[in-house]
């Protein structure tokens, strides 16, 4: 049956109802999305040197040159909850002095402004606490002896975490060139790093890039950067240095709005105290590492997937080939009792299990898929499937999966699964 | 090489502007403004592996499943809203004109979970295989069918059965 094709007359209507509907949307201004990508990717670019830059891999969150940028997982409760632990001793979404304030957009830039010494601004952009995204503001500023770039962003982070020692300590100077760099502990117990180094690492443009990052032992994150240029990049260099020197840089980042900023920035959710897995909870890479543990011992593990939060495989070889085995572990499934699991077995604890030999779900000739499905009473469901190849689009290289249909039901009622939610 | 670049992202952003951000109006149930920034970060993203895009089998599928993902990723941030909800406001009446059928829809949609949300505009507005689906999700197809056969289970209760002045003759 081809996929457009629905055996249901529902699933037909509502597929048209969807196609008309989505079809009479209209972007206001195409090109505008296309430039603000554009944009955007340029700063994505930025980014990742500058994830180098502090010594983060992978993660970085600079609040500068317009839109910020947030890594997913610095926001992520689950991640939060995860990576805090118990080296975590403030809470940093409690740094609240004044939870109801907001700062709106203008506020934004006028807390901005208020720090700055004389001078004219434009090209203003800003937001405000009311959004998913931290709050930041830049503006192109000119002192009079000409224009440059500035932005600070405000973000909180586990003051105690790895994450803040890495943005407030100063990067080697074998991976970074710089002028000079200082870190150092603020009586306040804050940590401050001072850096003045350049915007191109290999200095094709002179463009210097002065920054600050300040982490309160409240969890308060405040970044500032200033360029020598009207923009970070692809703008001459209007000045001999950026326009604030290092100690009014950190006149600005230590004010106490920002602090208020912060605390007005919207709440964290926080893990689920029922003890519920959300969706995609676990940690990246343990679906795959958890299912590694329970495997026979004759079968080696010749491939797997990347992280993923709730599906994970891995290609098994028992000495006749490779086998697929997919596995898939979700929480709050207990909605599709009635209809997964109609005719399963009922195990004493409840837990319900179901094993099925089916031919393969993709092209691959002659390939056979041997599933074992469980949902626990708590609604975790954990289903693993095995394959009689090593990818299912391909053709069958072996009679029967590495696994047996016994064998992939213990592995899916192992505790190891409840241990993970 | 970069003015190449820029030139080569531009014209394939241009072409794609209109249809990902109909999608993206899908996804965000009708938020436009998000749906908006969904689309500039989907092309941000773009941007930085164009050289990986340009050379895609399907440069558009790849960009339809980089903002489906990134919309995930965005709802995860807010995953505290995410969970479908029984407090949303009352749906408007179907059947009155095209508003009420983009409301109707829109309102329906809102109410399902993000990645079920996901599956159905991947389904039926994309036109993809529950195994494409799947690979855009990052899920298994026996994922896909579940959330699947779960949405329209949940949207058919939404909209009634009959749908009938939906349909086209």
């Amino acid at each position: 049956m081809p996929e457009n094709q629905h055996e249901d007359p529902f699933e037909n209507r509502f597929a048209t109802a969807l196609r008309d509907t989505g079809d009479g949307f209209r972007a206001g201004d195409p090109a505008a999305l296309v430039t603000g990508g554009q944009v955007r990717g340029r700063r994505k670019q930025l980014l990742r040197r500058t994830a180098v830059l502090g010594g983060i891999t992978g993660v970085a969150l600079v609040g500068v040159g317009g839109t910020l940028l947030l890594p997913s997982d610095v926001h992520d409760p689950r991640r939060t909850s995860a990576a805090a632990g118990p080296a975590s001793t403030a809470d940093p979404s409690a740094a609240s002095p004044s939870p109801a304030e907001s700062f709106s957009r203008d506020d934004m830039l006028r807390s901005l402004k208020e720090l700055m010494p004389q001078g004219t601004y434009s090209e203003e952009e800003a937001q405000g606490t009311g959004s998913t995204m931290p709050p930041y503001a830049r503006l192109v500023f000119d002192d009079g002896e000409g224009a440059a770039a500035l932005g600070l962003s405000v973000d909180r982070m586990d003051p105690g975490g790895e994450q803040a020692a890495q943005w407030t300590t100063c990067p080697d100077k074998k991976i970074v060139a710089y002028d000079d760099c200082t870190s150092a502990t603020q009586p306040d117990g804050s940590r401050l790093m001072l850096l003045r180094g350049y915007e191109y690492p290999d200095r094709r443009v002179d463009t210097k890039w002065w920054n600050a990052e300040l982490v309160t032992p409240d969890g308060v994150h405040v970044t500032l950067s200033e360029w020598n240029a009207p923009a970070q990049k692809d703008a001459p260099v209007s000045r001999p240095q950026p326009p604030l020197s290092a100690g009014q840089l950190k006149e600005v980042v230590t004010a106490d709005v920002w602090k208020r900023v912060a605390a007005a920035m919207p709440q964290s959710p926080k893990p689920s105290a029922t003890g519920e897995a959300p969706p995609e909870g676990r940690p990246s890479g343990a679906i795959a590492k958890t299912l590694m543990g329970l495997l026979p011992e004759n079968l080696k593990v010749t491939g797997r997937s990347g992280p993923g939060g709730e599906y994970a495989y891995l290609v098994v070889d028992d000495g006749k080939g490779g086998s697929l085995v997919q596995i898939n572990v979700q929480a709050g499934m207990s909605d599709l009792a009635g209809e997964l699991f109609k005719d399963a077995e009922k195990l004493p604890d409840g837990t319900l299990v179901t094993t099925q030999e089916s031919p393969g779900e993709k092209a691959g000739k002659d390939v056979v898929m041997w599933t074992a499905d469980t949902l626990r009473p708590d609604g975790l469901r954990v289903v693993i499937s095995a394959f009689n190849t090593p990818a299912q689009h391909e053709d069958a290289t072996r009679d029967t999966p590495a696994l047996t249909l016994a064998q992939l039901r213990e592995i899916a009622l192992s505790t190891e699964w409840d241990a993970g939610a | 090489m970069r003015q190449q670049r820029s030139a080569d992202y531009a014209e394939f952003a241009s072409a794609r502007a209109g249809h990902l951000y109909r999608s993206a109006c899908l996804l965000t149930a009708g938020d436009t403004h998000l749906a908006e920034d969904l689309v500039q970060e989907t092309f941000g993203r773009l941007y930085v592996r164009w050289g990986r895009v340009s050379r895609a089998e399907n440069p558009a599928a790849y960009a339809q499943t980089v903002l489906t993902r990134t919309f995930l990723a965005h709802r995860r941030l807010r995953s505290s809203r995410e969970r479908a909800t029984d407090t949303f406001p009352d749906l408007p009446g179907a059947g009155d004109g095209d508003a009420p059928l983009r409301l109707t829809l829109m309102a329906a949609l809102a109410r399902l979970p993000a990645k079920d949300r996901a599956v159905v505009v991947l389904r039926y507005w994309e036109d993809r295989s529950v195994e494409q689906t799947a690979d855009v999700l990052n899920v298994s197809s026996a994922a896909v069918r579940t959330r699947c056969v779960r949405a329209l289970g949940r949207l058919r209760e939404l909209l009634g059965e009959d749908l009938h002045e939906f349909s086209r003759p």
